[in-house]
Formats: structure tokens, C-alpha cells, sequence
């Protein structure tokens, strides 16, 4: 065959390619596992950090005294074995296990269990919220070496489901490491002093940061799991879904716009992994604000969203309805809830019921996530076809984040998600109409007593059947009285490279807690 | 003393520039709608936490007392704590800039390198097709948006050809730091594999960033050849006889070439700018990425503390592009 100048070229440019690139893209299963995620990891510490975008470093590198995994997600005994409750509900004793030990050698204790909840007290961050208004700094203690206990100022049926959040650091360590009264948050933010499955090998803000298996973790490994995982910060959606066609990452965080799971379905070295998560779509409704403050104004916008439309056209078939405020797969619903459906003759009956003047409203939408700024425009449509006119303005999280801690700067819609923190109806019903939620963690700034009385009993109730009952019961009022617009449950597609297996995806840490993973046989 | 004059006189200015931008990005930081304090305490936080945040923070107090400690903590060479990384703005920023001025260097000399002998050839052979076609080359090039130019090159070169990684700076993590350059310090510590590696990943990004200033380097040169050209000195050495080779390359160039560098000096500033996009598109850890993540987080003080020290690159790179100047011409210096 005749060599030609431009095949020559082409041989050329190519062999100097490959020479450059160093290697040619990884096939088999390799033994480091490279995540590529859109949350930048500038900030290790595992009580400030308390998102589920960044879980990997909270579950990779620490451990806690349960665990959530799987889905629908269950608890399991992790660095404790067990524990007991008090009669009056109030005093919770975990039993720690046998040969738990630090990255360094030392043995997990209960001082370091005390000693972490009263960092996370202290530092009043992260996952602080959950504890402060249930345990008094200081109240805590270590019966002895692998006794723990809390004691709580009133009982509370969610606290257990937020035990795994108080994950234990190496109280030596961060000690010796803290600077005057600053509990080590320096140090904490660029270091690590866990007992988790991965132990921190290199971290730089500006990349992520990359950890080597814990051969001597309590929890045993399997007999391919990978000897390094490595988190990277890749901003760039596109760069991401094409590093993972490409062999560079075998991970990928799991809610990409639905068209890049769809150019990822067409990839023969990627599989998808399809989970409903327990993650709630809606529109938080400022109740406070004429005329949002009127029943009738609330049902006619939830009367006047498309949701058939919105889910089979925008998100095109990939998630479930979801009509009420707890994801569907969650127990805490009245049974049969239809929720709203898309009806515009109805609501401009209710309109007509309105008392006060009618005004144009504001709809706050996330930037960068495309669902949240098409659902505001979906909207803006059908509301004027009922003659109220919608206002839509696009904003960096931070900013609506920012907003939604006053009544007074929170936009009167924000199309947004409710994401798993703890695994209770309270994460979503509670804490969207709970007074004592105003200005934290509530999207309505609701406030009705009954509807606190019925919550408050939920929290202190031990008995399930009474608290399923509860919850059934206020969010039979959230429907009836339409605070909120709840529009669909998310499915997690957890993208993932073919020759990896073992992923085991649950709501809470997002796919990213990476020690079951393994490469394929 | 005229360089003395010159290093001088922009030392002069630097103060006052620096300031003026100091004011224009604190109040502009200041008068988006976001709560600092609410940010730091975290999502989940009471607002009594978020109050204490505030006052830890000093956000409770006066803009322009604000400001005015602001002024004093960078004059002592303190820009603040960053609200998500826990630590200094300057360790943070020290620890990226190499990354970006790594990428940047290679870029200009990319530019200038592409640039130069080009626009040479356009002026030496104006109006000519060769003339033609490079000029609709360098308007393109310069029309062209960067983000869409590196995914077209990540989709070639990296996806289609498998010549080149898809981004980042290097395999993994860099070595171990000597001047935080990691071309350099890879070849300090004689790794060829990390040498090939960085080299690799750096050409996309660097292309990216320096086609559209070859464009204007291109532009500037052509200008530069045309008015020496046609100038009473070459028309001399012309006469004398000297070489056509030795007049283009030697004098002609050495006319044409002071408003090209002038021009490379702006484009420094550019290339800083433009490393904003380019770096978040291909992941490379510099401050334009770690600008990115600033502005999403509304991480005040890391903003500011980019922007003052990326204003202060700028005004440094022009110091010496006016050296360089007076060594080129000392006409234009006196």
C-alpha cells in the first residue's frame, strides 16, 4: 500500500499523540476509582461540610454509629452495635464494637464520640441544627471506653435517624492540632482524622482529593474493591459526561440533566443506574404575603401547573409524579393522595374566591439547573392564561438560599428540591410547616398551631403507627390547603463505568460511598 | 534614570489603581442580594447562629468601616479567610496561581509565536491571497466564543482522535512543589512521564486561550511591517544594498514589533480573563476556576482578594512591557 504525505502525517500526529497523552484510555477495570463531581471539596471537615452533593468525604473518609444505605434506605449498626432507649425517651446508650480503629491505630472510644458531638455543637455548622435544639453542650458522656450516652432535653423519634450524621473524629488528633478555642477547624478543613474505609492520601482544594483503602476497617472489603478512590471537582457538566465515555472517571454524580443520561445511554463502556431517590420537586410558596396568605390563591396555582405536561415534555418520562410533600416511596401519607391535577377551569374558580387584590408574582428559579428555570417558565405560561401574571428571575443558589431565611426576602415561589438529610417524613412535611422550622430549614413559613400540635406529638411519640398517622394527617392539610406545589419524586440515574460494580445507592449519601464498589470479574 | 523614571512613575500609579479597583469590587460585592453571615453559618443554621457568624465576621458592621478594615488587612497583606475553604485567601490564591500562570505563559508565547511570523508575512505580502486569507482567519479567530472552542477541541482531539487528555493538569496530582510550575518542576526532578503528562494536558487549554490573541498579535504585527516598510530607513538600507532578509528580519521587525508588544502586555490581561472560561471547561486548578467557584458560592473575600490580585498582575506585566519597550525603541522611553 502507498504511503501518502497526509496518512504519513496522521501516523505522525498520532503516535506523538499517544506519546503526549502518556497512555491510552483505561479498558479494563483499573484499580483506582476517579469520581468526577460538580461540588468543589474545598472544605474537608465532616461538621461543616453537610450536603448530599459532597457526601463522599463525610462517608469515605469517617465513619458514624449507624449508617444509612440502600434504598429505600435502611439504618444499620456501623461503629456501634447497638444501642438503648430510655422509657422516657429522653436517654439514648450506644454500644460501640470491638477493633474499630482510627486511620492511625488508635481504637474508636466513646470519648471520641463526645467529643465530636460537642465539636459539632460548638462550631454550631453543618449538621449542628439537628442536635442543638434536642442536646445541651456538655450533657453527653462516655459511660466508659465503648459506652456512650445522650441525653436528650425532651424525646425525640428523629434523633435516631440522625445518628449517622454525627460522624467520629480522632479526638487525640484534632486536639493536638487546635489552635486556642478554634476546635482544629483549620486544620479539619485541609486534614482528615477519621476512621472511615478510605484514608486521605493527597488533597488539594483546587482538584479534590485522592484516598487509599483502609485495609484494617472493621467492615471488612471485598475481594475486588478498589485500593484508591479519588474525588475530583470537574465543574463542566460536558467534561464530565465525556471523561466517563472516555475512561477517564468511573463515576459521575447521578442528577445530570436527563439529555446527558440519555447521550450516556448510547456509551457501551457506561451503565446507568436508575434509583427513585427521595428527593421532591415543588414550588415553596411564601404563605406569608398576600395573596399567597389565601387559600384560594394557593389552589388556583396549584391547580394551574401542567404536571402531566411539565414531566412527559420537559423531563421527558424520567421521573414519577409525586403529589404530595414526602417522596412516595416514604412512608407518612394519607393513603390514595391524588395531590392537584392540571385544570385551569378550576382555578379560575378559585381565583374568584380570592379576597384581596390580585398582584404579579415573583418565581425564583435556580441557576444551572434547567429543570427549576423551565418549570418557572412552564409556569409563567399557564398563569397568565388565568390572568396572574409571573415575574421570573434566575438566581445562583447562594442567592435563593440567602433569601429564603426571611419571610420578607423570600420570592413567593422558588421551584426547587427537597433532598434527604434524614430519613423521617419531618425532613419534608415537618420541616416545611413546623413554626420552629421558620427562618432554618422551612420553605413556607406557614404557621398554624394545630398543625404544630399535631408535628410536636410526631416528635415526641415513639409508637410508628401513631406517628405514620400524624404525618398522614398534616399532610392531608398541606394538600388541602395547597402549601406548596408538588410536582415529581426524582430518579437518581447514578452514572457509572461498565466494569465497575457494587454501588450501593442510598438518598442519603448519593451513590458516593464508594466501599462496596469493585471492579467487575 | 529613564528606566528609574519608569519603574517609578507606574509604582506611582499602582497604589491609587489598585484602590479604585479595591472600592469598585467591594461595593459590588456588597449590593448583590446575599447574606454573607447566612452563607458561612451554613444552610441548616438558627438565625441566632447566623448572627453570630455576623459579628464574627464583622459583617455587622458599617460599609465603610468595612472597607476601611479591608484596606488595612490587605496593606498588612491579610485578604481574609475564605467563608468555604477555612482558609487565608493569599494560601489559597498562591496555591493556584502557578496553574494559571503556567497555562497563561504558554499561551502568549503560543500567541506570539504563531502570531508574529504571520503577521510578518501579511505585510510583507499586503493585499495579497495570503493577506486575504489569514485576515478572514483572525477575524474568525477572534469571533469565535473560547467555551465553544474548547469543546470543539475536547470533542476532536480528546474524544474522536484520543490524542490528548480531556482535561486537567496532569495524571492525578502534581509533584511535590518547587515553584509550583509543574512543567518545571517536573523537569527539575527529571520525570519524563510527568514532563509528557503535563505537556500533554496543557496544549488544548493553552491553544484555546492563545488562538484568539494570535489573531491580534497577527493584526498589530501586519500594521507594525507595513509602517516600517515603507519608512525612509529601509528605503535607505534598501539602496545600501543589504539583504531583503536581514532587512525584514532584523530592522523592519525591530520597528514593527514595539506596538505588537505593547499589545502583548493587554493581552496578558486578557489571557488572565479569558483563563476564567478556559479553565472551568477543562478543569484546570487555577485562580480563574477557583474564581468560578467564588462567584457561585458568593465567597466575598475570595472574589475581591482574585480580582486585586489579578489587577495587580496586570499593572506588573505592564511595568514590563514598558522596559521592554525602552530596550526595544529608547525613543518612545525618553
Amino acid at each position: 500500500m502507498a504511503t501518502t504525505r497526509r496518512t504519513a502525517l496522521k501516523t505522525a500526529l498520532a503516535a506523538s499523540g499517544t506519546l503526549l497523552a502518556g497512555a491510552a484510555p483505561a479498558r479494563a477495570a483499573p484499580a483506582k476509582f476517579v469520581y468526577a463531581n460538580n461540588s468543589p471539596y474545598d472544605n474537608m471537615d465532616p461538621h461543616t461540610v453537610f450536603d448530599t452533593a459532597r457526601a463522599a468525604t463525610r462517608f469515605n473518609l469517617y465513619d458514624g454509629l449507624y449508617r444509612w444505605v440502600d434504598n429505600p434506605p435502611k439504618m444499620i449498626p456501623w461503629l456501634a452495635e447497638s444501642h438503648t432507649v430510655s422509657e422516657d425517651g429522653k436517654v439514648y446508650t450506644f454500644t460501640l464494637r470491638q477493633g474499630a480503629k482510627f486511620h492511625d491505630g488508635k481504637p474508636v472510644t466513646a470519648e471520641d464520640v463526645v467529643f465530636s458531638l460537642e465539636r459539632i455543637l460548638a462550631l454550631k455548622k453543618g449538621p449542628a441544627s439537628l442536635y442543638l435544639d434536642v442536646i445541651k453542650p456538655g450533657s453527653t458522656k462516655a459511660v466508659d471506653a465503648r459506652t456512650v450516652q445522650f441525653n436528650l432535653t425532651q424525646p425525640s423519634a428523629i434523633f435516631l435517624g440522625t445518628v449517622p450524621d454525627i460522624l467520629v473524629v480522632n479526638s487525640e488528633l484534632v486536639k493536638k492540632n487546635a489552635k486556642g478555642d478554634d476546635w482544629a477547624e483549620p486544620w479539619l478543613a485541609r486534614n482528615e482524622a477519621g476512621s472511615g474505609s478510605y484514608a486521605l492520601r493527597r488533597y488539594d482544594p483546587a482538584v479534590g482529593w485522592s484516598a487509599r483503602r483502609f485495609r484494617e476497617h472493621f467492615a471488612g472489603w471485598g475481594e475486588r474493591a478498589f485500593e484508591e478512590v479519588e474525588f475530583r471537582t470537574v465543574l463542566e457538566t460536558n467534561t464530565r459526561v465525556l471523561g466517563l465515555q472516555r475512561g477517564d472517571y468511573q463515576g459521575v454524580d447521578g442528577y445530570l440533566p436527563y439529555d446527558q443520561i440519555q447521550r450516556l445511554r448510547g456509551a457501551p463502556n457506561v451503565q446507568i443506574i436508575e434509583h427513585e431517590s427521595l428527593r421532591v420537586f415543588q414550588f415553596a410558596l411564601n404563605t406569608t404575603r398576600a395573596p399567597l396568605d389565601d387559600v384560594h390563591f394557593r389552589r388556583a396555582l396549584a391547580y394551574a401547573f401542567d404536571y402531566e405536561g411539565f414531566i412527559r415534555d420537559i423531563m421527558r418520562g424520567s421521573v414519577a409524579r409525586n403529589p404530595g410533600p414526602n417522596p412516595n416511596p416514604l412512608w407518612g401519607s394519607p393513603e390514595g393522595l391524588a395531590g392537584y391535577s392540571f385544570d385551569l377551569d378550576k382555578a379560575r374558580e378559585e381565583l374568584k374566591q380570592v379576597k384581596g387584590p390580585l398582584r404579579p408574582i415573583t418565581i425564583n428559579a435556580l441557576a444551572g439547573f434547567s429543570e427549576s428555570e423551565q418549570a418557572a417558565v412552564l409556569f409563567q405560561n399557564t398563569l397568565r392564561q388565568i390572568g396572574v401574571e409571573a415575574r421570573v428571575e434566575v438566581s445562583p443558589w447562594s442567592v435563593v438560599s440567602s433569601r429564603m431565611r426571611t419571610a420578607d426576602t423570600q420570592a413567593d415561589l422558588v421551584p426547587l428540591w427537597k433532598s434527604t438529610y434524614y430519613v423521617d417524613p419531618n425532613n419534608w412535611v415537618g420541616e416545611l410547616v413546623g413554626s420552629r422550622y421558620r427562618g432554618t430549614r422551612s420553605f413556607s413559613y406557614y404557621s398554624d398551631p394545630e398543625v404544630d400540635a399535631l408535628l410536636d406529638k410526631a416528635l415526641l411519640s415513639s409508637d410508628q403507627a401513631e406517628r405514620q398517622k400524624l404525618y398522614a394527617a398534616v399532610t392531608q392539610i398541606v394538600n388541602d390547603r395547597a402549601i406548596g406545589i408538588f410536582i415529581y419524586n426524582t430518579k437518581w440515574y447514578g452514572p457509572y463505568a461498565a466494569d465497575v460494580e457494587g454501588i450501593r445507592f442510598s438518598p442519603v449519601s448519593n451513590g458516593q460511598d464508594l466501599r462496596w464498589a469493585q471492579g467487575k470479574a | 534614570m529613564v528606566w528609574l523614571n519608569i519603574i517609578l512613575n507606574r509604582l506611582a500609579w499602582l497604589v491609587p489603581t489598585l484602590l479604585g479597583l479595591l472600592l469598585i469590587v467591594f461595593l459590588l460585592s456588597r449590593v448583590v442580594p446575599i447574606d454573607p453571615a447566612r452563607l458561612a453559618a451554613g444552610d441548616n443554621a438558627s438565625p441566632a447562629q447566623v448572627e453570630a457568624v455576623r459579628q464574627q465576621l464583622g459583617f455587622d458592621r458599617p460599609l465603610p468601616v468595612q472597607f476601611l478594615r479591608y484596606v488595612g488587612d490587605v496593606a498588612r497583606g491579610d485578604f481574609g479567610t475564605s467563608l468555604f475553604t477555612q482558609q487565608p485567601i493569599v494560601d489559597d490564591l498562591a496555591a493556584r496561581l502557578p496553574a494559571t500562570l503556567e497555562l497563561t505563559i504558554v499561551a502568549i508565547l503560543l500567541a506570539a509565536g504563531i502570531g508574529i511570523p504571520l503577521g510578518v508575512v501579511c505585510g510583507l505580502h499586503r493585499n495579497s491571497w495570503i493577506d486575504h486569507s489569514l485576515r478572514i482567519v483572525t477575524v474568525s479567530g477572534l469571533a469565535v466564543a473560547s467555551f465553544w472552542l474548547a469543546m470543539q477541541f475536547q470533542f476532536l482531539f480528546s474524544m474522536k482522535l484520543g490524542w490528548l487528555p480531556l482535561s486537567g493538569r496532569i495524571e492525578g496530582f502534581p509533584p511535590e512543589e518547587v515553584t509550583g510550575l509543574v512543567i518545571i518542576d517536573a523537569l527539575i526532578e527529571g520525570d519524563g512521564e510527568i514532563i509528557g503528562s503535563a505537556l500533554s494536558h496543557i496544549v488544548l487549554p493553552a491553544i484555546t486561550l492563545a488562538l484568539p490573541a494570535a489573531a491580534t498579535v497577527v493584526r498589530f504585527t501586519r500594521n507594525g511591517v507595513l509602517g516600517a516598510i515603507g519608512s525612509a530607513s529601509v528605503a535607505y538600507q534598501t539602496a545600501m544594498g543589504y539583504p531583503r532578509r536581514l532587512i525584514v528580519w532584523k530592522y523592519v521587525l525591530r520597528q514593527a514589533i514595539s506596538a505588537t508588544v505593547t499589545q502583548l502586555g493587554l493581552i496578558f490581561g486578557i489571557l488572565l480573563a479569558g483563563a476564567v472560561v478556559v479553565e472551568t471547561v477543562f478543569d484546570w486548578p487555577g485562580i480563574g476556576a477557583y474564581a468560578v467557584r467564588s462567584i457561585l458560592q458568593s465567597d466575598y473575600n475570595a472574589v475581591m482578594g482574585f480580582t486585586l490580585w489579578t489587577g495587580a498582575i496586570f499593572v506588573l506585566i505592564n511595568l514590563l512591557v514598558d522596559l521592554l519597550q525602552a530596550a526595544i525603541d529608547p525613543r518612545g522611553a525618553r
